[in-house]
């Protein structure tokens, strides 16, 4: 049975036999070996995207499980929808993208400001913007979404 | 000695204190805002008391009463170089561990240190004594210094207030909103003038004097890594005194003479701007223990919060400045919840994860446990990485090797940061100033994703998937469980 995983928008097609090379040893802490080679995989789950750390680099990933009809619906290969949200409570500065827009995965798609400080939040996956839900001088929430992908 | 000393702190340098206080057999007080309530420092503390606010000198001086403190640690920030807290803590009769009221003051303004400086015949960067207080002065001032200049608010520090001016058209602006910034953040609008000083570099004297009139020197520290005017990686030796070792003894002579101008006691920094030919200026001085202290000790084989108490307490140094010897190498990395590739954007969040490294020559001070919410309310400092090696390429080497063990998932951080400048060809030959961080940024080449570790991330994620799903749960946790019985066996 093949998995497929997009890492960083790249996607990759994972036999599950290969899962033996995975160890859980810590909760969320996955141990690789590859060919003799030791990795450390730390892994948060978020909606529909994880976060991955690997050698102290970050990277993205989003597993589409064929035997998994809903979250295939919802992933990037399936066409599903993703929220852009931002992580913590602040001002929307200026939106970047409107609705109909393509974009890229790393493309800003909002900057917001919080702590007297502006962040652009990113798109994580390529795709259509198909709804704008806040405009230049919104205050927003932690965990709001700011645009939804497509 | 005392038996009771009150941290008025958080983070990681409430937590350093703590633990000199517990190696000194003396009792913690810990206080804490109502967002600090779960913080480490109040966990590992003997006592802890709820304040207003780490500002507010009347709730602390009631902590103080109430739990029976007889001396009070400020830490850094805060109030560590308030003279009013100071004097506050002299009249409730509680010991203010750091120097006197009254060298606060003749050290907290800029422009009244630098005249001190000049009395005492320390090279000062070229500048106004007195703030500039109206345009036709200013641009007097400028005019006969020679642009750039760089304004400064006499209040202040950690760049707030301060203006870089390239040319007298901009001065006007420049001059304002350095007026307004430095109103907002000190409550004084005051600001003044100074030459700037090409590819300078920050180095800093530590020095110790006690309540019977001995001052020593510590040696330097180079403080040139700077991101938004504050220090990131710090050093002792400084590379450049390393190749003029004449520098440390007569910054250290210069530092020691304004210290003792000052009526000075107790631990404090004095901070100097060097130019590659080893000329220094004096810049202003930091009546507290600094963030970077730990190379100091590393180095000299002392413990400055121990030094610190022990003046206190009104013990008399117990070395002179013979007795003092620099030893090896010792760098810091200030780990902080921010996030490099976005203009050191502040990344508040909890700590999902976190692995701290440890083994050889590595110092870790630190004020954060996994699960802990890093507040946006604060500086978003986590932990400090101190390494120590005998030259000056080991302790970069054990620090590349702790950053490697190093995690830290859920907040943004700059680890990976630090692994790329220690890699830096110009950081590892010593070439340091204070524009380095930002032309760092233009000439850095990104790591290439190695496909390897590509390929393990898609592994581990395929793994993650199939456990968050119900039906296989309940058998990997089995399956853990039967590993980790396995595993108890063998270490029978």
């Amino acid at each position: 049975m093949k998995m497929h995983v997009l890492v960083n928008g790249n996607a990759m097609d994972i036999d599950s036999s290969r899962l033996d090379a995975v160890l859980e040893v810590e909760p969320g802490v996955y141990s690789v070996l590859l060919d003799g080679r030791s990795f450390e995989v730390r892994a948060i789950s978020q909606t529909d995207v994880l976060n991955l750390q690997v050698q102290g680099r970050r990277l993205s990933a989003e597993v589409i499980d064929p035997r998994n009809r809903s979250r295939r619906e919802r992933s990037a290969l399936g066409g599903g929808r993703q929220n852009i949200v931002t992580p913590m409570p602040g001002k929307v500065i200026r939106v970047l993208v409107a609705e109909g827009d393509r974009v890229e995965i790393g493309q800003g798609v909002a900057v917001v400001e919080a702590m007297k400080m502006q962040n652009e939040m990113k798109a994580l996956r390529t795709g259509v913007v198909v709804e704008v839900r806040v405009k230049d001088g919104d205050t927003v929430g932690a965990g709001d979404a700011l645009v939804v992908l497509e | 000695m005392f038996g009771k000393v009150l941290v008025a702190n958080r983070g990681e340098i409430a937590v350093r204190i703590v633990r000199a206080l517990r190696e000194l057999r003396i009792g913690s007080v810990a206080v804490f805002s109502d967002i600090d309530r779960a913080s480490l420092h109040v966990r590992l503390a003997d006592e802890a008391e709820r304040v207003a606010s780490y500002l507010d000198i009347e709730s602390v001086l009631a902590a103080a009463r109430k739990h029976g403190a007889q001396a009070i640690h400020p830490g850094y920030g805060f109030l560590s170089e308030n003279a009013e807290f100071a004097a506050a803590c002299e009249s409730a009769g509680v010991t203010f561990i750091g120097p006197p009221a009254d060298s606060i003051r003749k050290l907290g303004s800029k422009t009244a240190a630098r005249i001190l400086a000049k009395q005492e015949n320390v090279p000062v960067v070229p500048g106004s004594e007195e703030p500039a207080t109206n345009l036709d002065h200013a641009r007097e001032l400028a005019r006969r210094l020679g642009y750039p200049v760089l304004l400064k608010a006499a209040a202040g520090g950690g760049g707030k207030g301060m203006r870089r001016v390239d040319r007298e058209s901009d001065l006007e602006a420049a001059i304002r909103d350095a007026s307004s910034e430095a109103e907002r953040s000190f409550r004084s609008g005051e600001v003044y003038i100074e030459k700037v000083i090409e590819r300078p570099r920050h180095i800093e004297i530590q020095v110790a004097a006690d309540h019977h009139g001995n001052f020593v020197h510590l040696g330097e520290r180079e403080c040139s890594l700077q991101r938004r005017h504050q220090k990131i990686i710090e050093e002792c030796p400084s590379p450049l005194v390393a190749t003029n070792p004449e520098m440390r003894a007569l910054m250290g002579e210069a530092a020691l003479r304004i210290a003792r101008a000052a009526g000075y006691s107790n631990l404090g920094t004095v901070e100097f701007l060097a130019d590659a030919a080893g000329k220094f200026y004096f810049l202003e001085v930091n009546t507290r223990l600094q963030v970077e202290h730990p190379v100091t000790e590393l180095v000299t084989g002392l413990d400055l919060v121990h030094l610190q108490l022990r003046i206190a307490a009104g013990e008399p140094l117990p070395f002179s400045q013979e007795d003092i010897a620099w030893r090896g190498w010792a760098i810091e990395c200030r780990v902080c919840a921010e996030d490099p590739e976005q203009n050191f954007f502040p990344s508040p969040g909890t700590i999902a994860q976190l692995r701290e490294p440890g083994g050889p020559g590595i110092r870790l001070d630190s004020g954060v446990y996994p699960g802990w919410t890093v507040p946006l309310e604060y500086d978003p400092l986590l932990a400090k990485l101190v390494a120590w090696a005998p030259e000056r390429h080991g302790a970069i080497m054990r620090l590349l090797r702790a950053l490697d063990e190093y995690a830290i998932v859920g907040v943004e951080n700059n680890l990976s940061f630090f692994r790329e400048i220690l890699e830096d060809r110009q950081f590892r030959e010593g070439r340091l100033d204070t524009n380095f961080i930002p032309e760092f940024f233009a000439r850095r080449t990104r790591r290439e994703e190695s496909p390897q570790a590509e390929l393990a991330a898609a592994l581990a994620a395929a793994a993650h998937s199939k456990n968050s799903q119900p039906e296989t749960r309940n058998q990997q946790q089995e399956t853990s469980r039967w590993l980790s019985q396995g595993r108890s066996e063998l270490l029978r």
